[in-house]
């Protein structure tokens, strides 16, 4: 979260995991009607902020902009637009695609969900306009307050449709069976050799060899939706499609 | 973009990188060559010399015009220098006309 002089006070609603997919089912209906109804992944998201929705995207350095945070994208509500920093862009960097897309659906929440905060200040941010523009919202590597949060899930559930991953799941794997941790150690050295070349590294904590086993097995449908093999690892385990033990969940 | 293209794709239509595009529109370096004007304003469906205009590029046709008449193409120009637009097409129909009965 960005320090600003006018932060809002007022905190965003709760929302459950079924009111995101909600959110998301209005927004790709109303989309649908005037573009075409989407039925496949990817989500066209480019074509959803800019075409729809009528924001504008500048794509900027924001890294250089606000040297005190690692800045991903910004969304500036009053201007209607949303930044993305140089280094997301998928023609000049394709490995970044994934992280491009996540961003600007994230942004894309911020307006969809939180705009209502800052809007109703405008009029007295608009008396002190004279300030440097700052973004509204901006989006580091590792945010996490509630507003961020949110942005995040509804990325997540936009850019991956619940009924769309249900179906490419049904295609890809010919049932609705989960893929559990288990399945996967039997090759694990393998795999994790594989991921390691392929990232050129190894981020260490905890989960990592986990999560990276995991990731491995979700890599296939993260090519089909267009998101980062950690985007859809995290969206295939809130769904329980990816599980880490045996043993039925108790959530969800 | 306002005429309903993404700033990704109208990019790729037009044949440059999406940075340089949003440079562009940011108004972070030199506008984009004449060629690429005309082509941006047939994929807008826009007017050809009003996008040069904006874009502070003239119409690749004008240059030679002007050669073509060096003292009489400039002075008229000139002339008609702060006329309204309802004026400027005043005189062009009188342009277009004249042109007509002299071919006749």
């Amino acid at each position: 979260m960005a320090r600003r002089s006018f932060k809002p006070e007022s905190t965003p609603r709760y929302m459950q995991p079924q009111d995101f997919e909600t959110e998301v089912t209005v927004l790709l209906a109303e989309y649908g009607k005037d573009h075409g109804v989407v039925t496949a992944p990817p989500i066209p998201i480019d074509d959803i902020v800019e075409e729809y929705l009528k924001i504008t995207v500048e794509f900027r350095d924001l890294r250089a902009e606000y040297p005190e945070g690692d800045v991903l994208g910004g969304i500036y509500f009053q201007e209607k637009k949303i930044a993305i920093d140089l280094s997301l862009v998928p023609e000049d960097f394709p490995a970044m695609r994934g992280r491009y897309r996540f961003t600007l659906a994230h942004e894309l929440g911020h307006w969809r969900l939180h705009r209502h905060l800052y809007l109703r200040r405008a009029g007295e941010r608009a008396l002190l306009s004279n300030l440097p523009a700052r973004p509204d919202h901006v989006l580091r590597s590792g945010d996490s307050d509630r507003k961020e949060i949110q942005a995040n899930r509804f990325a997540a559930c936009l850019l991956m449709p619940r009924e769309m991953v249900k179906r490419a799941w049904h295609e890809w794997r010919g049932s609705m069976d989960p893929i559990y941790l288990d399945d996967l150690n039997a090759r694990r050295q393998q795999i994790l050799t594989a991921e390691v070349l392929r990232r050129g590294g190894f981020k260490s904590g905890d989960d990592a060899e986990e999560n990276m086993l995991l990731e491995h097995a979700a890599r296939p449908l993260a090519e089909t939706f267009e998101v980062s093999p950690d985007a859809m690892r995290i969206r295939l385990e809130g769904m329980q499609l990816l599980l880490r033990k045996k043993e039925p969940s108790l959530f969800e | 973009m306002e005429k309903g293209f993404s700033l990704r794709k109208f990019a790729q239509l037009v044949g440059v990188s999406p940075t340089y595009l949003s440079q562009v529109e940011q108004s972070n370096v030199d506008p984009p060559t004449a060629d690429r004007v005309r082509r941006m304003a047939e994929i807008l469906g826009e007017d050809v010399d009003e996008l040069s205009a904006l874009a502070g590029r003239l119409s690749e046709d004008l240059p030679e015009i002007i050669r073509e008449e060096p003292k009489g193409v400039p002075d008229l120009l000139r002339a008609v220098r702060g006329m309204t637009a309802d004026q400027l097409r005043r005189v062009r129909e009188e342009a277009e006309r004249i042109k007509r009965d002299e071919e006749n």
